[in-house]
């Protein structure tokens, strides 16, 4: 990092160190006990770890969901939205799906086919209209979450879920291999792979290169002969892909059953994520377990502390602010 | 039979419904008019649908409530003013941010609260309550104060083109600030008038993308006040045909029909990107889509 | 009003855009501020208005002196500004306008506003006919210049300042311009009109007032001036002489015709240019000219006819464009139209070969590629990898031109190539056209200086509305012929 990215580093953190501060005076804690207590609830143990890890991976997959068409200079803020229908489409597959053996490849390709078109749909409306593909996305976020619930409630209901609505349960032989002896599935690597694998690409590879001069100045499509709307297409799909990954992955081999809004605003965090880390893969990937960390480590900080564990939800929250507050004005400083 | 009794009262369940809305509504169009997108006003309502209860609970006041919900989410605006105006930052991210903070924060601020039944308003003719009587008022005061007052016109230029505002004398920032302010004040109106008058309780996250269907609607509203009402009623009437469904126990899928707020507001944006650039408005907004 | 501004300096980081300039500015006068684009101009005047606020010196006026630190306080002084780009809000309409910018305009304006009818008056007496309920955004350019000028009396201004007001104006308007800006200071007002061309200074002013570099370098009356005078006071030096190009060949093949092309707001546009030839185009800004640029060089798509190189069809309605490596491509705004601001200038130089690159193209060797082309075209800082955001308007343009020029084309479109260019590299621009056109490239040149095209074009095209209403032989073109045909009224029309 160089003179000015550790300086907006610096000063993002003691902007957030000051305003978690705040917050823990505010209910009456002493800052180093709570952000000991988080800290031990989100790696003390071998199965905070994992559950931190767990948390993490529908977030760095939802990251990379956005950062792709971020490359590109798109706002894409539907990751949730892709999570939610990538879920709906594997599950489908689930329950049309045959033999056990092909149930696993079935489900997950459900779950990328599921993604990558819920993007397409904003893709092909920016590409065809002009729509400004925030607006589309968030729109669409809320429409793929009420097809679950209907579905969940409806047509998929399953007979056993008698309280809380949600389908059958997902077979063992449709769920992603664990990792070791926690709860942590392959889909965690498959993250971390994919995200090397797309930094490499944006940073040595031509089409990195592409996405850099489209992203510049769009206007120089025809000069290079470039097509935009190609790459507004790819860079959507293979973003939505990802979440429609991360949702099939929640689905089938966290939570064994698909049920309504289960996301867990990993869209959200996931978005907030990408955007922080400048669109670049590496420190968006630290980012996401540091936020997964923070996340997982609310029900262990309520039995620590007895602070309910909505205040990781308050933390996060100031983090961001604190992180675009913080480079927003080192930006702005560095104009003049 | 089932007809009647589906149709009866369903103009004020519709009414009641939108009420809530409206008040967000006329709040992100003012903030829009100022040429500010905030969507953060999800985490607003929700910090206003929180303050409003808790006050309404430990006082039995449901006017102060509401004045408490606005004073909240006006505050959490400020936030987003900051981080706009005085830090330059993004405004999705920074609206993005906003409504993951208000989002913790009610549910921290909330979780007492949980289970906790209040008197709210008194119930006047044909089922309806002052909050209504509030948002619906409140229309015309904003479209006539916007259109016919020169502070509206001075408003209305910052959002077109705050560079021509400030040759005119106008110190573009204040106005983009009140703009915000304003619409932190109505979402915050608009959550309480949820928690203390539409359901009579407090549940995290309880909005239910209620700021963000505002987002959407202002568009269908065409930035314009008076057409926020007929927006608000679409929204309205859609949730409360949704609930008679659901308790019914009807054929026809309720969360289906709750889509359809949302699938509206991005047919009518579709259509007007494809003929006007941005999809009309305010041109600094038209700057923020258009890129 | 008696406005004298003395010693005032202003840098912006490290460049000094106003450097100890005095100047004085008298009642009942129009003083021509001249100088090359970059010299100061609209930067002192800015000064003065409260955009900016001096890091040194004073501003007095009537004597006194006084701090502007903002266009609210200039106004209230009795100081008017009318902009290049108008300070209108074009979604609102023109009473909207004039009621925004009057301190004393009442609270409520919406219908029936009974004050409001002495803002329609004072805006007929300027601009006849005009209706004041229509949007700002629906008024030809002249009369949004008006309105703006309407806006600036209404507060009672003592002095007016004119930026840049002919650029966007057809000769006739800037005559009706030049006759109410006399009336004005018949009235006893201060007129500071801000220029670069020379006409305007002959229209109307009695003073002139030169900058350079930052610097005020004189100031005399305007009939004690002559042209060449002036010219050297902007300058500094004697201009540089830009070769003229080869009277072209009769018969040379034709590289590049245009058969009923339209795009745009262009239409049915038939232009012909042969090898070593350069056409010039005239004509007032929106007229079509940058359509039909952007229509050849792919960026348009063609409504209508066709293009064609070298006997081979370029560009028709539903041909798919591709990228053309035969045709360069000088685009408008080169910051915003031909750069990738936040990538380098090795790059930028190897955008067209984009597509042609290997799946992991090594940054070296871009950059070795790139470094003669820097280097002969002149493009400062002469680092590859520099972002080419950080360029000033006169090294764009050489990079652009590194890029388009440096290789034999077929053919050229230039669209303002040196808009907002400084005279040295006008020329250097100039150069790489030229001789081009001299080693037998068809080149279509749109400019905005009509005296640039009278001095090097081989043939003068006019556009107006979309169409090509006349086309001139250089030798046998005058301004006035050539303006006429830019303002839609052409007397006499030369093949």
């Amino acid at each position: 990092m160089n003179g000015t990215q550790l300086q907006r580093a610096g000063l993002a953190i003691a902007a957030f160190a000051a305003l978690a501060g705040g917050f823990f005076g505010l209910i009456g804690r002493g800052p180093l006990e709570m952000l000991q207590a988080i800290v031990m609830a989100a790696a003390g143990s071998r199965y905070a770890v994992g559950e931190s890890l767990l948390r993490a991976t529908p977030i760095l997959l939802c990251a990379l969901a956005t950062l792709v068409p971020a490359r590109l200079g798109l706002v894409s803020v539907g990751a949730e939205g892709q999570l939610y229908f990538g879920a709906l489409v594997g599950t489908g597959a689930l329950l049309l799906a045959p033999a056990p053996s092909l149930q696993l490849p079935v489900v997950l390709l459900g779950g990328l086919v599921g993604g990558a078109v819920w993007a397409l749909l904003p893709a092909l409306l920016r590409v065809v209209a002009d729509v400004n593909e925030t607006i589309s996305t968030l729109m669409l976020n809320y429409v793929a979450s009420l097809l679950v619930t209907w579905l969940v409630y409806g047509p998929w209901k399953s007979p056993q879920s008698q309280g809380w609505p949600a389908s059958i349960e997902f077979p063992d032989s449709a769920r992603l291999p664990l990792l070791g002896d926690s709860r942590v599935h392959a889909g965690l690597l498959v993250a971390l792979v994919m995200g090397i694998v797309l930094h490499l690409l944006f940073t040595r590879s031509r089409w990195g290169l592409v996405l850099d001069v489209l992203r510049s100045n769009p206007r120089l499509a025809p000069l290079a002969g470039l097509s935009i709307a190609r790459q507004v297409l790819l860079t959507m799909a293979i973003g939505g892909a990802l979440a429609g990954l991360a949702g099939i992955a929640e689905t089938a081999s966290v939570q064994g059953r698909l049920q309504a809004a289960f996301a867990n605003g990993a869209g959200l965090s996931g978005f907030l994520v990408a955007w922080l880390a400048g669109s670049r893969v590496l420190p968006a990937m630290a980012l996401a377990l540091l936020v997964g960390g923070l996340l997982a480590a609310g029900d262990g900080l309520q039995m620590m502390t007895s602070v309910p564990s909505s205040a990781v939800l308050v933390v996060q929250g100031l983090m961001f602010v604190a992180l675009l507050g913080a480079g927003g004005w080192r930006s702005e400083v560095a104009r003049g | 039979m089932a007809d009647t009794s589906l149709l009866q009262g369903l103009p004020a369940s519709a009414l009641r419904s939108a009420a809530p809305l409206l008040l967000v509504l006329l709040g992100e169009c003012l903030t829009q008019r100022v040429g500010r997108i905030n969507l953060g006003v999800e985490g607003q309502m929700l910090v206003g649908a929180v303050a409003g209860y808790g006050v309404t609970a430990l006082s039995g006041e449901p006017w102060l409530g509401m004045a408490a919900g606005a004073a909240a989410a006006a505050l959490l605006s400020a936030v987003y003013a900051l981080l706009t105006v005085a830090a330059r930052a993004d405004q999705f991210a920074s609206g993005l941010a906003v409504w993951m903070l208000g989002l913790g924060a009610s549910a921290y601020a909330g979780s007492g609260l949980v289970g906790l039944r209040i008197e709210g308003f008194a119930v006047g003719a044909a089922g309806l309550t002052p909050t209504l009587w509030l948002a619906v008022a409140l229309v015309p005061l904003v479209a006539l104060w916007l259109y016919g007052t020169r502070t509206g016109l001075a408003w209305r230029a910052v959002g077109e083109s705050p560079g021509a505002a400030r040759a005119a004398g106008i110190t573009p920032w204040r106005v983009i600030v009140a703009g915000i302010a304003a619409g932190g004040l109505l979402s915050g109106l608009g959550g309480a008038a949820l928690s203390i008058d539409h359901t009579r309780s407090w549940a995290e996250g309880m909005t239910a993308g209620r700021g963000l269907t505002a987002v959407g609607l202002v568009i269908v509203a065409r930035w314009n006040p008076w057409l926020t009402l007929p927006a608000a009623l679409l929204f309205g009437l859609a949730e409360a045909l949704s609930l008679r469904l659901q308790a019914g126990g009807s054929a026809v899928p309720a969360h289906l029909l709750h889509t359809l707020p949302y699938i509206a507001s991005l047919a009518v944006f579709a259509v007007t990107c494809a003929r006007l650039e941005g999809g009309g408005g305010p041109a600094a907004l038209r700057a923020v889509f258009a890129r | 009003m008696h406005l004298q501004l003395v010693g005032l300096s202003k840098r912006f980081g490290n460049v000094p855009a106003v450097d100890d300039a005095t100047l004085e500015i008298r009642p009942g006068e129009v003083l021509a501020l001249l100088g090359e684009n970059g010299a100061g101009k609209s930067t002192l005047m800015k000064l003065l208005y409260g955009v900016h606020t001096p890091d040194a010196g004073r501003i007095e006026i009537d004597g006194q002196a006084r701090s502007i630190p903002s266009p609210c306080r200039a106004m209230a002084l009795g100081l008017g500004m009318v902009f290049q780009q108008f300070s209108l809000v074009p979604a609102l309409s023109v009473r909207e306008n004039l009621a925004l910018a009057q301190p004393s305009a009442p609270w409520w304006i919406g219908r029936r506003a009974s004050r409001l009818s002495a803002l329609d008056a004072h805006v007929q007496t300027l601009a006849p006919g005009i209706d004041p309920d229509a949007r700002v955004d629906q008024l030809p350019v002249g009369q949004m210049q008006l309105v703006e000028l309407a806006k600036v009396l209404l507060r009672d201004a003592r002095c007016v300042i004119f930026d840049e007001p002919s650029a966007v104006l057809t000769p006739s308007e800037a005559a009706r311009l030049w006759a109410l800006i006399r009336g004005l200071t018949a009235r006893g007002l201060a007129v500071v009109l801000i220029s670069h061309k020379l006409a305007d200074v002959r229209a109307c002013a009695d003073r002139v007032a030169v900058m350079r570099a930052g610097h005020v370098v004189a100031q005399a009356p305007a009939h004690d001036a002559s042209d060449a005078q002036i010219v050297e006071w902007m300058v500094g030096r004697t201009p540089p002489t830009v070769r003229a190009p080869r009277v072209r060949p009769a018969g040379a093949a034709i590289r590049l015709e245009l058969r009923g092309v339209s795009a745009g707001s262009a239409r049915g546009v038939d232009l012909a240019v042969r090898a070593g030839e350069v056409l010039g185009v005239a004509g007032v800004s929106g007229s079509g000219q940058t359509e039909l640029a952007e229509a050849i060089a792919g960026a348009l798509p063609l409504t209508a006819g066709e293009v064609i190189l070298d006997g081979h069809r370029l560009r028709a309605p539903h041909l798919a464009a591709g990228p053309t490596p035969q045709l360069a491509y000088i685009a408008p705004e080169p910051l915003r139209n031909a750069v990738a601001p936040d990538l380098s200038l090795a790059l930028n130089l190897a955008l067209k070969r984009i597509r042609d690159l290997p799946f992991m193209p090594s940054r070296a060797q871009l950059a070795e590629r790139a470094a003669p082309l820097i280097a002969r075209f002149g493009v400062r800082p002469a680092d590859p990898q520099a972002r080419a955001g950080q360029l000033s308007g006169g090294n764009l343009q050489k990079l652009v031109a590194a890029r388009e020029l440096a290789d034999a084309r077929a053919a050229v479109v230039a669209c303002y190539p040196t808009m907002g260019l400084d005279v040295s590299a006008t020329a250097q621009v100039y150069e790489a056209l030229f001789g081009l056109a001299r080693s037998g490239s068809a080149v279509l040149w749109i400019s905005e200086d009509l005296d640039d095209l009278l001095q090097h074009a081989h043939r003068i095209a006019v556009m107006f509305d979309g169409r090509v209403i006349a086309l001139f032989d250089a030798a046998a073109a005058t301004s006035a012929g050539v303006g006429a045909c830019m303002a839609g009224r052409p007397e006499a029309v030369a093949a």
